[in-house]
């Protein structure tokens, strides 16, 4: 496989790390060295040829290439067989209505969030359960750190360059999670997207941190919403009142209660649609009143419509656990999901 | 043994785009301005708009605000930039 990118020769492992953290090529962890052979095992493994043309960045018109998305993906510390979800994933990103540039370079300091839906997940051995949003398998843990490589080497989104986050979070690291399928009688992800259920999907989300939510002292579907629907609002308050993609994982606790009750996401989606909402007067509450005017009794609902509620099954088996995840700001950035591997409605192939 | 790994940066030669030649007088022009809509912006797009016309003899100030902050500027803005000397571009953060 003829690879194009230029070669650097280091004496050693040692010498491989401080040559790349010295070009700023690394998030500040050790990285794994971009063989030619292991990239060409990536590129082998997706049957896609070095100088593929994945998309071009919508604001810089970069190039990105399968080529380079392998040597991140490889420094990651991804195999062959993670690689077409970072494929995918840095598709769905480079969507117009997801906003890379401003999502990336933003003061707000969001993450990409990665889900991922399907038998991806099986195959890749990934844990929805334990410890879910933290290091809770190798792939999630892999995927999620590629796609920031990939920012930074490819795209200059290092902090203080494209990357103006005031303050960012430790999501930037890596923050990809599967959903937990196999103990949902949910509908995935994926599924509400009008993706089948037999293939594999990424869903990307330009987020915020997490906020982790706890009522283990009801089972009725109202009061466990109420509380989710709370922090919802409390981030409405505190961070920004646009409405927008918010994403919410359910542990199976909560969901237990949920499904026995008969509730679906849908039904969860019409609930907190309707509960999450402020109004704008709530504002000089938190210190914000300069910016109330004269629209103090004007309602924000937290989305637009229901279906922008993304709903996660996922978590561990004991604890009435949640979590919000909020969106980047409002509607500027719009959650994209795609399927990986296969291509439905498919438009031309992007040209340089 | 020496190992042999490979450049992550895009290496990518994209044509950036070049700034116009300076203007040796602002006395008499047009000149731009595009806001990213912050509030932030306001004070400054207003003062810099007094400058220009007290102390530099601007004749027309324009001012056009995008539509996403976090955006390029809105097409319509763009058609219009050859119709103006001077362009400045500024962020409200």
């Amino acid at each position: 496989m003829q690879l194009s990118s230029k070669i650097h020769e280091a004496g050693d492992f040692n010498a491989v790390q401080e040559l790349y953290h010295s070009h700023g090529w690394t998030d500040g962890l050790p990285i794994v060295p971009p063989t030619a052979e292991a990239v060409a095992a990536c590129l082998e493994w997706s049957m896609l040829p070095p100088d593929q043309l994945i998309g071009l960045e919508p604001v810089r018109e970069r190039p990105i290439t399968a080529e380079k998305l392998a040597i991140n993906a490889v420094m990651a510390g991804c195999l062959p067989m993670h690689f077409p979800v970072v494929v995918a994933a840095v598709t769905a990103m480079l969507q117009p209505e997801f906003l890379l540039h401003g999502a990336t370079a933003s003061t707000g300091g969001c993450a990409v969030l990665l889900v991922l839906n399907g038998p991806i997940r099986l195959e890749l051995n990934t844990n929805p359960t334990f410890n879910v949003l933290g290091s809770s398998d190798r792939a999630t843990m892999v995927i999620g750190r590629a796609l920031r490589l990939i920012l930074i080497n490819m795209l200059e989104v290092r902090p203080g360059e494209i990357d103006r986050s005031t303050l960012g979070h430790p999501g930037k690291i890596s923050f990809c999670l599967a959903e937990d399928e196999d103990d949902s009688n949910w509908l995935s992800l994926a599924e509400q997207q009008d993706i089948p259920k037999e293939l594999s999907a990424v869903t990307v989300m330009a987020a915020g941190a997490p906020r982790q939510i706890m009522n283990e002292w009801t089972t009725e579907p109202e009061e466990i919403l109420e509380t989710f629907a709370a922090e919802i609002r409390a981030n409405m308050r505190h961070y920004s009142i646009w409405p927008g993609n918010y994403a919410i994982i359910i542990a199976k606790q909560l969901r237990d209660h949920l499904d026995a009750a008969g509730w679906s996401k849908k039904d969860v989606a019409q609930r907190i649609f309707e509960r999450a909402r402020i109004h704008r007067r709530e504002w000089a509450d938190v210190g914000k009143g300069a910016v109330v005017r004269d629209r103090g009794d004007t309602v924000y609902p937290a989305m637009e419509s229901p279906d922008q509620l993304l709903i996660i099954a996922a978590g561990g088996p004991a604890g009435g656990f949640g979590a919000v995840i909020p969106p980047w700001l409002g509607h500027k950035s719009h959650a994209v999901t795609l399927p990986i591997g296969a291509c439905l409605d498919c438009g031309p192939p992007p040209t340089l | 043994m020496t190992l042999q790994v490979l450049d992550p940066s895009s290496e990518a030669d994209v044509a950036l785009g070049a700034l116009a030649p300076r203007l040796t007088s602002l006395e008499g022009k047009t000149v731009g301005f595009i806001s990213n809509g912050k509030e932030g912006t306001k004070g400054f797009f207003h003062h810099a708009e007094t400058i220009l016309r007290e102390q530099f003899g601007v004749a027309e100030v324009l001012l056009r605000v995008k539509s996403n902050y976090s955006a390029p500027a809105d097409d319509y803005i763009a058609a219009e930039i050859p119709e103006w000397d001077v362009v400045i571009s500024g962020l409200g953060d």
